[in-house]
């Protein structure tokens, strides 16, 4: 009687680990994301008189923001030589539409006026320039907070917009080429 | 009549020691001087984002010893870039809220609208520098200080007397000679 449990439980627990085995691919497959590698291109100020200081906050943040998603292998900066002849690299432009120049001290007194609004376009293509997606992205502070954090909260929508986008696999895209 | 002559020599003679003493010290003073021409200022800032291996918003040294750009945390640790890599170096300002959340959170506690008219009065303007500047792999980095107001132009010419690369005010001023309504424009 207590051998046959036995042989029952061991039986349950190998076909359990057989069950977990061939599901293991589904369970932790990558996201097509993560197959990815991003190069972020400097943020192009376009026609907007933006401050040098904005376009340094986006760019830093933004690298910061989707290190912290870990959509992609690895996260790497404008101008990097290990970015050479990657067949898997994306490049994020980010290309500035439209800012407000704000004020802390402004918002702090009439709570309705002195908001930081920033509007940029982000543009995901491969290294041969094919575009696999664009949007439009907006960050703003109107009420707490120094008016470079209307950067970091445009960085952390960018990042989230990517998140939420399915992305191709890049081997088709490679092979097109 | 004596005892007049006595100390009015005695009081001569502090004097001209006194003076001596004075001399020596605006020499030293004058020598000290020289000396803080000769070495860069350590600045106090605040690392606002950018620079590799400094968490943001922290506060330090910043200085320039050598060829290196160098910021020191209060709690000894720090990062350091060589001046060479320095692409571009820019001004700026920016009229802050003093007081952090404290005062924040007393400004919002305050009756009768109280708070704006602390706000009105609580902000202090200060200078910004950001920094281009490119890592040993060719990446491409931002790095923002702020500093006291009139300690901003003290960096920049200091990075430039050591080799940094600026780019012209005219070329600035080109980049951003684009009217107030294309900035608004959506």
């Amino acid at each position: 009687m207590i051998a046959n449990k036995r042989t029952y439980s061991a039986v349950l627990v190998v076909l359990a680990l057989t069950l977990l085995a061939a599901s293991r691919p589904l369970l932790f497959a990558e996201p097509s994301a993560a197959r990815w590698r991003v190069q972020l291109d400097q943020v192009d100020s376009g026609d907007v008189n933006i401050e040098p200081a904005f376009k340094v906050a986006i760019y830093e943040n933004l690298v910061d923001e989707l290190t912290k998603t870990k959509q992609f292998k690895e996260v790497l900066r404008s101008g990097d030589r290990s970015a050479n002849g990657r067949p898997d690299l994306l490049i994020l432009k980010t290309i500035v539409e439209a800012y407000t120049p704000g004020s802390e001290t402004r918002r702090a007194v009439t709570t309705v006026s002195g908001a930081t609004k920033l509007r940029v376009r982000s543009r995901l293509c491969t290294s041969q320039g094919q575009v696999v997606m664009e949007f439009v992205v907006d960050g703003n502070v109107r009420f707490f907070g120094g008016n470079l954090r209307a950067t970091h909260n445009l960085a952390r929508n960018v990042a989230h917009d990517i998140q939420k986008t399915k992305l191709p696999d890049p081997t088709p895209l490679v092979s097109q080429k | 009549m004596i005892h007049r002559i006595v100390p009015s020599e005695a009081i001569g003679r502090i004097l001209t020691s006194l003076m001596l003493l004075a001399g020596t010290g605006v020499a030293a003073d004058d020598h000290g001087e020289a000396n803080a021409a000769a070495s860069s200022p350590t600045l106090q800032v605040t690392h606002i984002l950018g620079f590799e291996g400094i968490s943001s918003n922290a506060n330090g040294d910043l200085s320039i010893q050598g060829d290196a750009l160098r910021f020191k945390k209060s709690d000894g640790s720090g990062a350091q870039i060589t001046i060479g890599s320095i692409q571009d170096v820019f001004l700026g300002e920016e009229d802050k809220q003093v007081g952090g959340v404290p005062l924040a959170l007393g400004r919002v506690a305050t009756p009768f609208e109280g708070g704006r008219v602390i706000a009105l009065f609580s902000h202090k303007k200060y200078d910004t520098v950001t920094l281009q500047y490119l890592d040993a792999n060719g990446g491409f980095h931002g790095a923002i200080f702020q500093l006291n107001k009139g300690q901003g132009r003290v960096v920049k010419n200091e990075l430039v007397a050591q080799g940094a690369r600026v780019t012209p005010l005219e070329d600035q001023a080109r980049k951003q000679a684009t009217p107030e309504a294309k900035s608004d424009s959506k």
